[in-house]
């Protein structure tokens, strides 16, 4: 498991390298259109070869990492947070709070959020940078999709609070937020890493799925979502190996993180 | 009993109609309400399409909708679909058991699966195997649901089984962290000193530890496979309330995306109280 | 003697059963999808493009446009005369039709079809398109097979307009479900499938007398998945597809030249425009621009059609020069060429409105850098693509754009109702051949004149001569006069650009190798206009 994690770390900064670094190791600019040479195979020119509009599918890669790589552990951490302060404070009060956070909770499970996400965009100015655009997505992301874990986390509070250590703890004079910070938190890890590590790839995959609303990365910024979107031409287009690239560094990624992640790996 | 049974009946009946108020009002208030295709038609009078906006405006007052709604709720009329022309009963009556089958299918084979890894990543306690399961969640996580629904009809497979390989990796991912906490327990360490068994551990010291936030987790799981299929059954064209669901915000249905909101809140409420009950009763047996 | 008799009857025998027995084709189910479900089977409130298949397939009409000619021909009516110079016409219907129950055709339907069209609660665009001005449409009943019908002024493509009127009984028990078509509706599940069942009394006979269709049953799949619907054509699931990409069309073509088809220009296109409406919201120097013929003209000449032709849509697609496609025979003025791509001369125009470039930046005479958006609608790759290209385009002119997918109800609300937009990417479907379907376009007190709509007054000189132009060409029954008008309107749109015309794409088709007697055309319905004719093998 070490030379795991330790793979695991390498790549994660292989591939934070090649993010910071895609003006450098990227052969063109990601906005380039070659246009003699549209779906080109892998050459030494462009080492992935061209998207449908000659742009070189490896810059766009590097950029489209840099976007997603750093926005959605972002806007992650925000939706573990939001989870784990309502669900907390959920459990630790219990009773009509508890009741009605959990109302909160259901609904938030149940509204089509997606007229809400319409109206931000009608709200932002049609010439919002991609830049400012993709941030406001993630960050909408990270404040929508907290709802499932907050009732596990509540769930798991309201349990620890019988436990003995918190008894303890109460005992010794701990209250409120500092119990619920220095006692009860600790204990939800798992279930918060999980939050965590399960909303990176969803809200990567979901911001490429927000270009039917206008928000998301808009052209010519990449993410790794929106490189995902060409695979859903493969019914009947059969998609190349190298188009394949952007779902595996994907993948990678995400299995990194769960490697570091469970450090504290126990064995029976 | 009886008391319990009525306050969860009122917390469902108020999460309903607070769920379809505030989903009416998100769409009254999203920009393109009102609006047709068939302003854009050329060959339509102006008279003709400030006839078509009025129609559509018409229910643009919320409240007065939404009341309106329910008065005919209990008559049974569920009004009628303004993209599809057609009563939205008749429209729930045949496509509603299609999604409640499918929920059932993907929510059983994606518990069965997450569970099933997580548990054998504790009893065969081998690093190659965690590698595998790890790898499996991590590449089924990572995939969109459109790649792989469209995977699946290319090689003829049921879009359920792609809707429950794009959820266990959650279930999984909750169970194995769970499951891992347990392990660290004083009263397992106590237990594995004095020579319990792989399997003993796991089903007499370490699932009761981690059962009550997994009841819970059966409940919010229902929430997740309803936001995992309904785009599958859009892309697989299965003829389920996704489709419908889609086709309300595309063309801006109020009469539709109002029914669906009640029957999402509904089935999610449900559950999330059935899990929550599930809960209270094994804690209270336990104890 | 007797044996040379017996064998001239064998032998005349033979040849009656050989004439007989050519072609043979015979029954079976054709099968193709709809892209969603239809809103209305009624006939006359027909609204979105399934509707209108369902009721091309079942309804029966006084006259067909050929779709391969361009030409009207007979179908219920055998003749019809334009009297009072287009106020009046006349038709001879055909004797012995019959609906699909067997309820007689006569004079008496036409006259309870025109009446439920006209209606202007049905809101029909078919009834708007017959309503050149106030007053009633009357008919008169000559006899059972001779009806006159009367408007209170003339109707520009009179004839042709009568294509898309389907005929309803006034007598059947069944109302408008009673098919004068090649087929009636037999199964509806919604969501899933329409079947169409073969007409028993559709009255059209082959050369060799042998009644149509030859098809037994029409399926229509509800298939929104346009991926979906390529696969289940390839599996052989479907026999035809109407609209095809252009990149199905290659991968099709590399597997089997023979499964999909070019059928040429379409008569669709494909263009940017700019508001100019004087309440938009937008700052007051950008409105400047966009009101600017030379900066309109300059964004043309800044963008490459022959890339977005060759790039997006892998040369299935040309440069579109204005308002008629090629593909329009008749109405398309030849005279005109597709604006050229000229980054130099773009720049002298701009530099004649005070434009200047600095450090690479174009900037306004006061100062301000020349930066929109462009709305398209989201979901559509070719239009994503192209707005894209277009960026790339314009940024060589110092230009910035910044492009936003919105789905459609938004976009319908920006630029019909809110006009809080700067420029807009969209399509122009045309299923008439005839322009005058495009004067809610043209006149500027219109709602669909998309740059500036609802004018009081014409806002410019050459809005005002489009203008008096499409009421000229509207109220002539002289198709000579009419085309005159056109062909200037066409300059005149040619030379002041509110619609950037961008290309006019091909008609790409999927016909399964096993369906006869199919002649794809570039107009609507692509593969199945002579559905009658189509045969199974």
């Amino acid at each position: 498991m070490k030379a795991l994690r330790i793979a695991a770390a390498a790549l994660l900064i292989i591939a934070a390298i090649g993010a910071i670094g895609a003006k450098y190791f990227a052969p063109s600019g990601y906005a380039h259109q070659f246009r003699e040479t549209p779906d080109a195979s892998p050459s030494g020119q462009h080492p992935l070869g061209t998207d449908e509009l000659g742009r070189d599918r490896f810059a766009r890669l590097l950029y489209g990492m840099r976007v997603s790589l750093l926005l959605a552990p972002l806007a992650a951490a925000v939706a573990t947070a939001l989870a784990a302060f309502l669900g907390g404070i959920a459990g630790y009060f219990g009773g009509w709070i508890e009741r009605c956070l959990m109302v909160v909770v259901d609904l938030f499970l149940c509204i089509p959020w997606l007229f809400l996400l319409i109206t931000v965009r009608a709200v932002l100015p049609l010439n919002i940078s991609p830049e400012a655009s993709v941030v406001v997505t993630f960050t909408l992301l990270g404040l929508l999709g907290w709802a499932a874990s907050a009732r596990v986390i509540c769930a798991g509070t309201r349990d620890m609070m019988k436990s003995e250590f918190v008894w303890l703890a109460r005992a010794s004079g701990f209250s409120g937020l500092k119990l619920l910070r220095l006692h009860l938190l600790p204990n939800l890890k798992p279930t918060l890493l999980a939050q965590f590590w399960i909303s990176i790839p969803v809200f990567i995959i979901a911001e490429a799925n927000l270009g039917v609303l206008g928000l998301g990365v808009s052209e010519p910024l990449p993410s790794l979502g929106s490189l995902l979107r060409e695979l859903q031409q493969m019914v009947t287009l059969r998609p190349e190996p190298w188009q394949f690239v952007p779902l595996l560094v994907l993948i990678l990624v995400v299995s990194s993180f769960q490697t570091l992640l469970n450090k504290h790996e126990v064995r029976v | 009993m009886l008391r319990s049974l009525s306050l969860g009946f009122l917390r469902l009946l108020a999460i309903m109609v607070l769920a379809g108020l505030l989903g009416a009002t998100l769409m009254r208030i999203a920009p393109g309400f009102g609006s047709d295709e068939q302003q854009l038609n050329s060959s339509l009078s102006s008279q003709s399409i400030q006839a078509i906006r009025q129609a559509r405006l018409a229910d643009s007052d919320i409240p007065r909708y939404y009341g309106h709604y329910f008065a005919s709720l209990i008559r049974g009329d569920l009004g009628i679909s303004q993209s599809l022309n057609q009563p939205v009963r008749d429209l729930l009556r045949d496509r509603l058991p299609v999604t409640l089958r499918s929920i059932g299918i993907a929510l059983s084979l994606a518990w069965f699966l997450g569970l099933a890894l997580a548990m054998a990543g504790q009893l065969l306690n081998s690093t190659a195997f965690t590698f595998l399961s790890e790898g499996l969640s991590g590449t089924f996580i990572s995939t969109p649901a459109a790649v792989l629904a469209l995977l699946f009809v290319l090689l003829r497979l049921p879009p359920e089984l792609a809707a429950a390989l794009l959820v266990f990796p959650k279930i999984y991912r909750y169970c194995h962290n769970l499951l891992q906490q347990s392990y660290g327990l004083p009263h397992v360490l106590t237990a594995r000193a004095k020579g319990a068994g792989r399997w003993r551990i796991l089903t007499w010291h370490v699932a009761p530890t981690a059962l009550p936030q997994l009841l819970a987790l059966v409940g919010v799981s229902i929430s997740i496979v309803i936001g995992v299929l309904l785009p599958i059954e859009v892309i697989c064209d299965v003829p389920g309330i996704g489709q419908l669901a889609w086709q309300a915000a595309e063309s801006r249905d109020l009469p539709l995306l109002v029914n669906l909101t009640l029957v999402v809140a509904f089935i999610t409420v449900c559950a999330t109280m059935l899990s929550d009950a599930a809960r209270r009763r094994f804690v209270r047996s336990a104890a | 003697m007797k044996r040379l008799r017996r064998l001239q009857f064998l032998f005349a025998l033979a040849l009656i059963f050989s004439t007989t027995a050519l072609p043979a084709q015979n029954g079976g189910e054709l099968r193709f999808c709809l892209s969603g479900e239809p809103k209305t089977l009624n006939p006359l409130a027909v609204q979105d493009n399934q509707s209108e298949t369902v009721a091309y397939l079942t309804s029966g009409v006084l006259v067909r446009v050929n779709r391969i000619t361009q030409k009207a021909q007979p179908e219920l009516a055998t003749e019809w005369k334009v009297l009072d110079g287009g106020k009046r016409i006349r038709f001879k219907l055909r004797e012995g039709a019959h609906y699909s129950d067997g309820t007689p055709f006569s004079s008496a339907d036409v006259a309870y079809t025109m009446q439920k069209l006209m209606d202007p609660a049905l809101h029909s665009a078919v009834g708007d398109a017959f309503r050149s001005s106030e007053g009633k449409v009357s008919t008169r009943i000559v006899s059972p097979t001779v009806i006159e019908i009367i408007f209170p002024a003339p109707v520009a493509n009179l004839v042709n307009l009568f294509d898309t009127v389907a005929m309803v009984s006034s007598a059947s028990p069944l109302k408008e479900m009673a098919a004068l078509g090649p087929f009636y509706i037999a199964e509806h599940k919604s969501g899933s499938y329409i079947l169409l069942k073969r007409n028993p009394y559709y009255w059209k006979k082959d050369s060799n007398g042998r009644q149509l269709p030859y098809l037994d049953a029409v399926r229509l799949e509800i298939e929104q998945n346009r991926e979906l619907e390529a696969l289940r054509f390839r599996r052989g699931e479907i026999h035809l597809i109407n609209i095809v990409s252009p990149a199905i069309y290659d991968k099709f073509s590399a597997q089997d030249r023979g499964l999909v088809r070019d059928a040429g220009p379409s008569a669709d296109t494909e263009q940017l425009w700019f508001n100019q409406a004087p309440t938009a919201a937008i700052p007051a120097y950008k409105l400047a621009w966009f009101t600017s013929t030379n900066f309109r003209r300059a964004v043309s000449e800044a963008i490459n059609r022959d890339d977005l032709a060759r790039v997006v849509f892998r040369g299935h697609a040309r440069a579109a020069i204005g308002i008629i496609s090629p593909a329009n025979r008749f109405w398309f003025n030849d005279k005109l060429k597709p604006h050229p791509y000229d980054t130099a001369s773009a720049l002298r125009r701009l530099q004649q409105d005070g434009f200047h470039l600095d450090n690479g930046v174009l900037r306004d005479k006061g100062g301000n850098p020349v930066e929109f958006s462009i709305i398209t609608n989201a979901g559509n790759p070719a239009r994503e693509s192209m707005a894209t290209m277009i960026q790339e385009d314009l940024k060589k002119i110092g230009i910035k754009v910044n492009i936003a997918t919105l789905d459609f109800p938004t976009i319908i609300d920006r630029i019909t109702q809110k006009f809080n937009y700067e420029a807009c990417l969209l399509g122009g479907v045309n299923g008439d051949l005839d322009p005058n379907s495009q004067m809610n376009i043209w006149l500027s007190s219109a709602e669909n004149h998309q740059w500036n709509p609802s004018q009081k007054a014409p806002a410019t000189a050459w809005e005002a001569e489009i203008d008096t132009l499409m009421r000229a060409q509207a109220s002539s029954g002289d198709e000579h006069k009419r085309k005159q008008a056109w062909d200037r309107v066409q300059e005149i749109a040619w030379e002041q650009e509110p619609f950037i015309y961008l290309v006019n794409k091909d008609a790409l088709v999927a016909v399964a190798s096993n369906v006869k007697n199919a002649q794809p055309s570039a107009l609507r319905p692509q593969t199945f206009w002579n559905v009658e004719e189509l045969a199974l093998k």
